[in-house]
């Protein structure tokens, strides 16, 4: 009998975990990436939450595992735009024509970074100096430029919480769980670049959720004296050379506040990168324009299957915002139930 | 012709202003009792404060105040504090508040 296939749609950490744990399940694996390069968001990434790990490190650990692996066969550069169901199986399907066959599909597309652009007051994309989150890791990764002048060794940087989360005026109102300890971990990386400059955390709430998260907070204002201010920055204009004046509340005062900074970034939310329209027969998967939702699992609480259909599965941040290791868990998971769906149990 | 202002504008006389230089004797204050940096402005220690039923007492006030320089604010309402050491034992940061609180008394 010959093997039975799974593909995988997605190469960020979901799609290449997924690869992993099915491969050693026993499965051929097509994995299938749109963009040029596999790893998702984590190929952009410095250093991660909370223990300040280099994300190269990890993605390699993934990548050598994925290569290594006989059974996983890694294609870049493929968008699949829509699956159809061929007897027990799907088709997948990439601009009209069927690009492959399999037992069973895992949807790993994760997510997309908010535009910062559209929370306008911000400015993003209009003064230099504003920066989002994922341009920091960049400039940590010395792919990008610092905004302010090389010889500023103290400089003044500003960072903004929730931008594109849990604001209704963006038409998101979830948390995107992530940012909170994104910020204190950019903070931390801030000062121990600049360690003349003064550090500033504009918070709603400090999400701390994670093992180790409350401690780095903690550290972050004892050991680094990041300043946590709370209250949401009303606006951000500029204020010659370069610099940009923010206005805030001080909610713990009960005064405004204002600060004239050399940087400002905006920790940007996650949010869903495609729509999967699912009919009988097929899934047509739209990318998320504008008004896109996270893929929903019907039941996914109790402990339902994660599938969207009969040998869909769905792994990963394209369900929701979701920290690195919940995501690989998650891979992990799907991976056994794909693995009962294939064998009958499920 | 008045200046329009677009959306959010600052009243200056009541902003805290945070261009401005911060004073001296809070590095001083700071190096002190460090644990001040580790509140997060629960409130606990207002909530337990002895003194808060007589005056207003409210510790982590005392220090947001600090945090943003403004110290001649935060001396005079020190001076309230009795050094009971309720709030310290119900902090849950473990801030030194009472040897903090007589520091900033003294300042
Ligand atoms: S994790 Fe923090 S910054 Fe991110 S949306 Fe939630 S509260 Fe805001
Ligand atoms: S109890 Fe401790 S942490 Fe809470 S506000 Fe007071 S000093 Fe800060
Ligand atoms: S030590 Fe001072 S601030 Fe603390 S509970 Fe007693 S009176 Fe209040």
């Amino acid at each position: 009998m010959t093997k039975q296939k799974v593909a995988i749609i997605g190469a960020g950490p979901a799609g290449l975990q997924s690869a992993v744990s099915l491969a050693e399940l026993g499965y051929e694996v097509d994995l299938y990436e749109k963009k040029s390069r596999p790893g998702g968001h984590l190929a952009e990434w410095h250093v991660l939450f909370p223990d300040m790990q280099p994300a190269g490190e990890l993605l390699d650990s993934l990548m050598q595992k994925v290569l290594a692996h006989p059974q996983i066969r890694l294609e870049t550069g493929v968008n699949i735009s829509g699956l159809e169901r061929a007897g027990n199986s799907w088709q997948l399907i990439q601009s009209d024509s069927v690009r492959g066959e399999a037992d069973a599909v895992v949807l790993a597309s994760g997510f997309k970074l908010f535009e910062a652009s559209k929370k306008e007051e911000y400015g993003h994309g209009i003064y230099p100096a504003v920066i989002s989150s994922a341009e920091l890791e960049a400039i940590f990764n010395r792919e990008k430029e610092w905004p302010f002048e090389k010889t500023n060794k103290s400089p003044k940087i500003g960072l903004v919480h929730c931008v594109g989360s849990r604001d209704a005026k963006c038409g998101n109102l979830y948390c995107s769980k992530a940012c909170c300890i994104t910020a204190v971990k950019q903070a931390i990386e801030l000062k121990k670049t600049f360690p003349a400059s003064e550090v500033y955390c504009f918070y709603m709430d400090m999400r701390m959720f994670g093992l180790g998260y409350e401690e780095l907070y903690h550290k972050a204002q004892l050991d680094y004296k990041v300043h946590f201010i709370r209250g949401r920055l009303s606006e951000a204009s500029p204020s010659g050379a370069g610099r940009i004046q923010v206005k805030a509340e001080d909610t713990l005062m009960g005064r405004p506040l204002k600060l004239t900074l050399d940087m400002l970034v905006l920790m940007v939310g996650m949010t869903a990168s495609v729509s999967p329209e699912v009919k009988e027969n097929t899934v047509e998967l739209k990318e998320y324009a504008n008004k896109g939702e996270f893929v929903k699992i019907p039941g996914a609480v109790i402990g339902a299957a994660q599938w969207l259909k009969p040998g869909l599965f769905v792994a990963g941040a394209c369900k929701g915002p979701a920290t690195l290791p919940e995501v690989l868990n998650d891979a992990r998971a799907t991976a056994l139930d794909l693995r009962n769906y294939l064998s009958g149990v499920l | 012709m008045t200046k329009q202002y677009f959306g959010f504008s600052v009243l200056e006389q009541r902003s805290v202003n945070l261009d401005s230089e911060m004073p001296a004797e809070l590095e001083s204050l700071y190096q002190k009792e460090p644990s001040l940096r580790a509140c997060i402005a629960c409130g606990n220690c207002a909530a337990v404060c002895s003194a808060g039923h007589f005056a207003e007492m409210q510790f982590y006030r005392l220090n947001v105040m600090a945090r943003r320089g403004l110290l001649h604010e935060m001396v005079g309402k020190a001076a309230a504090c009795m050094l009971c050491g309720r709030c310290q034992m119900s902090c849950p940061r473990g801030v030194n508040i009472r040897h903090a609180v007589l520091m900033m008394s003294q300042l």
